[in-house]
């Protein structure tokens, strides 16, 4: 088992000290290893109250795309057995809305920002991520490649090896921040996509996003969703997120972001184990708010527990011998 | 702006509350002294993660700026299983969330229209500001009725009580709207009316259409499925007459009628909503 991203010898004092939670992602400093999922937190203002934002080891904020987006009609979101399945249609205000009116007030916090950007052409992407490109307290990029291709018949970017490739290089000539692919599950073999991503100079991964699902009302036969389908979150879909970082992460050597159901430390202990240099929290937010710092703590204390010095000495440390 | 928080909020009393209804009452004291009518809470029905979500209820009053009270009917796998928590249980209660009611201008006359379950953000409206109030209580048949005890504390309350019912059982036979329409053709009528409603979807629409015949200020409350009460899932979200749509969870759930756009799909999709709890069947 090859031991990934930065792992330290163990150094006897160590579980003296306090054990160190940062981590260096994509070339991002994090100072701890949770972030939000993109979509779950908003720009962050509306957690404000709620939780001391500048604890969390970054923010991924909601998917911005050239133009504003109005969304999908309702219903968008659906409940299903420990998960959700959800249909907002991407409704965001546009890049120039979040430059002016979201990021001054991201930028002053003590976290890292990254920005999730979508769109549904290779220019659409390449326009968000010039605009992005210096723009003060941004630390990097994350590219949603979930979304059809308009310009090549609808064909989704992130099931089709040539068009994730070209997008994703596309994207990487496009900016000097760190570029991290969250890559679709909605694929045969998740190894092709991270290596393809890889290959393309993206400098991480996240996985994954939401699985594409379906519920039905069978009293009037109508679709539980206005839009049919839907993305499925929520700890239904972890042990699935859990094996794909798992091959992800055997696949390639850029570091990945863990995500999909995370709730509990233990939940993201998981991913961490199975390869993940940080994870991120995505539904878990709407189930409690503060389970992102809860997290945190619950990671902490499990590095006391186990006298590790660092939470890199566990990444991809899963017995599978 | 009051601060939303997050508790672990203890559970005081839990009972039925006659008909259909239980209710529920929770320890959350700086919620219970900053919540405004119309406001609602999201509360966990359990710790599990199944049911995932937790569920979003108006508040039905509060008790020496310490207590909230709820009220709900059982409507799905959630509220059943709410029906099972004991007194001296913590459940995980966020709030107060959304925007209230705007508090009636002097020398108005609230109309208060009350659909099936859809009371308890009027009775702590009427807690606050009902004196020259009149309430329209409308539902099925008698038994989705709100409990005694609420219909109790309305009536020390309002100036008046107008029923109506679908199958006649109680007041008049037919819809609240119907009951409305009737006192608003009667001549002794007095004050500037202003309606405030909360109820299930087709009900609102009624009422707003009746409201913007008349040119009549109109108040709703709004209910849709929602999973995070917050603003940032954007799950629940309306369709606005200006154009794209707002979230019932921090615009709402309280609009000025005219903002709605009711000729959009929400109105065929949210047919069976039942007031105060949106995420159930």
């Amino acid at each position: 088992m090859k031991n990934r991203a930065n792992a330290e010898i163990r150094d006897p004092k160590s579980a003296w000290k306090k054990p160190d939670l940062s981590v260096k992602f994509a070339g991002i400093r994090l100072k701890n290893p949770v972030l939000t999922a993109s979509g779950t937190f908003g720009y962050g203002e509306e957690f404000r109250d709620i939780i001391d934002l500048n604890r969390l080891g970054g923010i991924i904020v909601k998917g911005v795309s050239l133009r504003p987006i109005i969304g999908n009609p309702p219903p968008r979101i659906w409940e299903t057995p420990s998960g959700m399945l959800n249909a907002i249609g991407l409704e965001n205000p546009g890049v120039d809305v979040f430059l002016n009116a979201k990021l001054p007030s991201l930028r002053k916090l003590d976290t890292a920002v990254i920005v999730n950007i979508f769109g549904y052409s290779v220019d659409d992407y390449v326009a968000v991520a010039e605009q992005l490109d210096g723009a003060p307290g941004v630390a990097g990029l994350e590219v949603n490649i979930s979304c059809p291709n308009v310009k090549s018949g609808g064909i989704v970017f992130g099931t089709n090896l040539k068009a994730a490739s070209e997008l994703l290089s596309a994207v990487r000539r496009a900016t000097r921040l760190p570029v991290i692919a969250k890559l679709s599950p909605n694929v045969t073999d998740i190894t092709e996509f991270a290596r393809a991503a890889e290959g393309a100079g993206c400098n991480g991964l996240s996985l994954i996003n939401t699985l594409l699902g379906m519920a039905i009302d069978v009293r009037s036969r109508r679709p539980r969703l206005a839009n049919c389908t839907g993305g499925l979150s929520g700890p239904a879909i972890r042990p699935v997120a859990v094996r794909m970082v798992w091959q992800a992460a055997r696949a390639v050597k850029i570091p990945i972001i863990g995500m999909g159901g995370i709730l509990t430390a233990e939940d993201a202990l998981e991913f961490i184990l199975a390869g993940a240099s940080a994870v991120a929290i995505g539904t878990g937010n709407f189930v409690n708010p503060a389970a992102t710092l809860e997290v945190v703590e619950g990671i902490r204390a499990f590095l006391e527990h186990e006298g590790a010095g660092s939470v890199r000495e566990l990444v991809g440390q899963v017995r599978t011998a | 702006m009051p601060q939303t928080r997050q508790y672990p909020a203890e559970v005081l009393l839990h009972r039925r509350a006659g008909g259909e209804y239980f209710r529920l009452v929770l320890r959350a004291p700086a919620l219970a002294a900053s919540a405004v009518p119309g406001q609602f809470v999201m509360l966990r029905v359990s710790e599990n993660r199944d049911p995932l979500l937790a569920r979003p209820f108006g508040i039905a009053s509060v008790v020496s700026r310490k207590d909230i009270v709820l009220y709900y009917r059982v409507a799905g796998r959630g509220t059943t299983l709410l029906t099972t928590v004991r007194p001296g249980q913590r459940l995980g209660l966020l709030g107060p969330l959304g925007k209230g009611f705007p508090v009636p201008e002097k020398g108005t006359t609230p109309l208060l229209i009350a659909g099936g379950s859809g009371f308890p953000p009027l009775l702590f409206f009427t807690a606050r500001y009902g004196k020259r109030a009149r309430l329209f209580v409308g539902s099925r048949d008698k038994a989705c009725l709100p409990p005694s005890g609420v219909m109790k504390d309305f009536r020390s309350r309002v100036l008046g009580i107008h029923y109506a019912t679908e199958d006649g059982s109680c007041g008049t036979c037919g819809f609240v709207t119907d009951a409305l329409a009737a006192f608003m053709d009667r001549p002794d009528r007095f004050g500037r009316p202003v309606i405030y409603a909360c109820g299930p979807h087709p009900m609102l629409a009624a009422v707003s259409r009746l409201a913007a015949d008349r040119n009549i200020p109109c108040y709703i409350s709004m209910e849709a499925r929602m999973a995070c009460g917050l603003g940032v899932c954007m799950g629940c979200s309306v369709p606005v007459a200006s154009g794209g749509y707002k979230r019932v969870c921090k615009e709402g759930p309280v609009f000025d009628s005219r903002e709605i756009s009711w000729s959009g799909p929400v109105s065929l999709q949210l047919r069976k909503a039942e007031c105060g709890v949106r995420n159930e069947e």
